[in-house]
């Protein structure tokens, strides 16, 4: 693997431009029973993909860029490049985040103490390219040579001889698609700085001005949500099927007769949930849903465009579109007159709707927003449901959704719910608001083209991995089944990912899920066995 | 003569710190209020909050209770820093050893200047020779330990080699050769009291002889704090910044603020984004309150 060895921009520059993949080899250990698991290198991408794709410097490609066709489409790449920066760094173009992004451009005294707090950085075997500081240094390196009017100043003895071409562009594009923004560096930073919130400025940069984006995140993702209702693609008709479906496994589940309410003018609570639930994780939305019902909360879902999804995943790569998808979904919740929104099991929905909205929506659309956890805890604390927490006599872990914890303090409700429902709980080391992220933060668990889905499952999820076979390892033969909580859709994405690729279930029989599954797995007036045990 | 150059030279070098340290916090202060970016733990929470880094989000209805804050908490989060450098005690034990005197030697250090004024206006007895003499001897030694330290971590550690520019070897390097001096001056004859009491007399229009030692501490300081603004190792402004206006500013929107009236007024700034789905060439107000202009048809 190649190691930056001198103290030249040139080093790190070599580096960037380098094509080497992650050695499996280095990948950090995993405990037992995976001391003999062996993993196959990341696949590079295919000649014909090649042809078309520039990769990053680890020959993985999560944005699929295209290789520029000629000279003149490389220098307008570059000039756009410069360009982007140039208003990256302006009060007019970037007032959303200009100082803590200069604070953190401006002050790194290069003494790595991050680097050691990445699951990245350290689950790859300290890759040099994922080290928290590379992108930032990359780019700082690059403001002072090209932007600064003394750039040509001593560029050697400054420390930033870097030159800029084509594939320094599109190697830094990608690369800044190999954080998940997690921001674990950011909290063990002395100075305060937060390169994840660099790296997201880098992806912002390329998307507002170049349109370069991870497809999953823009075409896929924002722009089909406004243009659809969903990221999912789920449109109306679809939403009014897959409800019809929920209400009857929930009567043939638990046994009750409920009806998911939808356009509840004057509700208490519009509930924000995931689509991705309603199509992967079903159980999710009728476990919600029960529980609602039977501790008498006033409850709506919405079936207005963009209302029934709770996702913005603008909120990773891009102020324009995560503004206009926050707006729809605060137009949706006044519209309906209700007097709370609720944010379902989703992390980043969590972030987008409550602190990143708090300064942006206009006094004239403000509707108060609360967390999912923070009602679920009200409800069971104080027994406004019955339960039996007997019935979940398994292992339980918690996995700590970075977006609710490390980014907004959302740490003890959920821990107050598992005291009451799953006797049998353990923590994870570190958990809380140190947690390590699940290796599918910001978007990356939507992602599996190319060979991305590859680097998710080997790279950025293998500390997570590490820490839930810690967690379980008094009981990890596969014959004790275990339940991995993990309260967020995209969490839910990347465990199953990651379970799936580790054959998590069959070697050591540990199944995912949400928190509220667990709640109606031990509610006392629902048929018993909610929780269904097979790896889906 | 050479007297009142070298402390014309020390004026202005102290002038030009001053203001460009001003200016430097003024552009962070001056920046647009931005989205929020908290970062938990966040040291103001009352204690039992603190503890596992929740915050007032953990409340049901939150914005019907009294927000609790507590000074206290993040006066000992500060104190650690600047006291300890907790954080890097923390996670990073290996580098500490040499930051931690580094960054006493800088303290020690500006006291020692500030106890040189105080001697230029008359605090010349035997309390000020001892603080003088402590402060200057032990910062000095401190910093040149520090400074040496550092220097050989960052010219041996594979991890900080490639990060670490030769501007700054060569200015942990004059902080090694200013930490000697100021140790130096503190044993010599007449200590940092009598530096102080030279370069006094000489301000005053009575010039004495400066020693040597003291003339090259002068010049070769003021030099360096013609250009420590302009760098990074001034961060201790940016942390202020850091931790109060990004990390712990967990301010709720409150409408008709002061910061309402800021948000309002950026929402009116011109976009200039190139990129096709942003439509640009109206207010921030404005792309956000429309659909991309490629996707405008919508459906379902
Ligand atoms: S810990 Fe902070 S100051 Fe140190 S290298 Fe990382 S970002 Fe820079
Ligand atoms: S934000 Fe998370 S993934 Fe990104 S560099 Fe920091 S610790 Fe690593």
């Amino acid at each position: 693997m190649a190691e930056a060895g001198t103290a030249t921009a040139d080093a790190l520059a070599r580096l960037l431009a380098g094509n080497e993949g992650c050695d499996p080899a280095r990948l950090v250990p995993l405990p037992f029973p995976y001391e003999d698991w062996r993993d196959e290198a990341i696949p590079p991408l295919t000649e014909s993909q090649r042809a078309r794709i520039e990769p990053g410097p680890d020959g993985v490609s999560a944005a699929q860029i295209p290789i520029p066709g000629g000279e003149e489409e490389r220098e307008r790449l570059v000039a756009g490049f410069l360009d982007g920066l140039r208003k990256l760094l302006t009060r007019e173009n970037n007032w959303t985040f200009l100082q803590p992004l200069l604070l953190s451009m401006e002050n790194c005294v290069k003494c790595q103490t991050c680097a050691e707090a990445c699951p990245i950085y350290t689950g790859s075997g300290r890759m040099e390219v994922y080290r928290p500081t590379f992108r930032a240094e990359i780019l700082r390196k690059i403001v002072a040579r090209h932007l600064k009017p003394a750039g040509r100043l001593f560029p050697g003895l400054r420390g930033h001889d870097i030159e800029l071409d084509w594939e320094t562009v599109v190697k830094l594009a990608e690369l800044s698609y190999r954080c998940t923004l997690c921001r674990r560096c950011a909290q063990a930073c002395p100075v305060g700085l937060d390169n994840g919130l660099i790296t997201r400025e880098i992806r912002k940069l390329f998307s507002q001005e170049l349109g370069i984006h991870m497809p999953e995140l823009h075409e896929k993702g924002t722009v089909k949500q406004l243009e659809v209702g969903s990221s999912t693609g789920l449109n109306r008709a679809g939403l009014a099927d897959i409800m019809e479906f929920a209400e009857e496994d929930i009567r043939e589940k638990t046994g009750l007769d409920i009806k998911i309410p939808f356009d509840v003018e004057g509700a208490e609570y519009l509930v924000m949930h995931n689509a991705g639930e309603f199509l992967s994780w079903p159980e999710n939305l009728q476990a919600f849903a029960v529980i609602l019902e039977l501790a008498g909360v006033s409850w709506t879902l919405s079936s207005e465009l963009v209302g029934y999804d709770s996702v913005n995943y603008g909120l990773f790569y891009d102020d324009v579109q995560y503004a206009r998808v926050a707006l729809k979904h605060y137009e949706v919740a006044k519209k309906l007159g209700v007097e709370k929104m609720m944010v379902g099991e989703c992390g980043h929905a969590h972030k987008a709707l409550m602190p990143i909205a708090d300064r942006l929506i206009p006094d004239s659309l403000r509707v108060r927003t609360e967390s999912c956890l923070v009602v679920l805890e009200d409800i069971v604390v104080n027994e406004k449901i019955l339960l039996d927490p007997s019935r979940n006599d398994f292992p339980v872990t918690l996995h700590d959704p970075c977006n609710i914890t490390r980014s907004m303090g959302i740490v003890q409700p959920q821990r107050n719910i598992l005291a009451r429902v799953a006797p049998r709980f353990r923590e994870m080391e570190p958990h809380g608001v140190s947690n390590y992220c699940c290796g599918g933060g910001s978007g990356f668990a939507i992602c599996s083209s190319l060979n991305f889905g590859e680097w998710r499952t080997r790279v950025s999820g293998r500390v997570k991995l590490r820490q839930i076979l810690e967690a379980f390892s008094d009981c990890i033969e596969p014959e004790t089944k275990k339940y991995l909580c993990a309260p967020c859709s995209n969490c839910k994405g990347q465990m199953r990912d990651l379970l799936g690729y580790y054959d998590a279930w069959n070697r050591c029989g540990i199944l995912y899920g949400g928190l509220v599954e667990l709640i109606v797995n031990a509610m006392v007036d629902v048929r018993e066995g909610f929780i269904e045990w097979n790896l889906h | 003569m050479a007297g009142e150059v070298l402390l014309g030279w020390v004026a202005v070098g102290l002038v030009v710190f001053v203001l460009g340290c001003g200016w430097r916090a003024w552009r962070y202060r001056s920046a647009p209020v931005h989205l929020r970016w908290d970062l938990y733990p966040v040291a103001h929470e009352p204690k039992a909050r603190r503890e596992h880094g929740g915050s007032y989000l953990e409340e049901k209805e939150w914005w019907k209770k009294p927000r609790e804050r507590s000074l206290w908490g993040e006066l000992l989060a500060m104190l650690g820093e600047i006291v300890l450098l907790q954080g890097v005690r923390e996670n990073n034990r290996r580098l500490w050893r040499a930051s931690l005197p580094f960054h006493w030697g800088l303290y020690l250090l500006v006291v020692t200047s500030l106890g040189i004024f105080a001697a230029a206006l008359g605090w010349n007895g035997p309390g000020a020779r001892l603080v003088l003499g402590v402060a200057g001897g032990a910062g000095g030694l401190l910093l040149a330990l520090g400074a040496g330290g550092l220097l050989a971590l960052r010219s041996a550690d594979a991890k900080l080699k490639p990060y670490t520019t030769p501007l700054d070897r060569l200015n942990l390097g004059v902080l090694l050769v200013l930490g000697a001096l100021s140790a130096s001056i503190a044993l010599s004859e007449g200590g940092v009291l009598g530096a102080a009491t030279a370069l006094a007399d000489t301000a005053r229009g009575r010039p004495a002889p400066i020693p040597p030692l003291v003339a090259v501490h002068a010049a070769v300081g003021a030099l360096f704090l013609f250009y420590l603004p302009f760098t990074r190792m001034v961060h201790l402004f940016a942390k202020y910044f850091t931790y109060h206006k990004v990390r712990w500013d967990d301010e709720p929107l409150e409408p008709g603020s002061p910061m309402a009236r800021r948000l309002r007024a950026a929402l009116e700034y011109g976009v200039d984004w190139s990129a096709e789905h942003v439509g640009a060439g109206r207010s921030w107000g404005e792309v956000a309150t429309s659909l991309p202009p490629a996707e405008t048809k919508g459906g379902e």
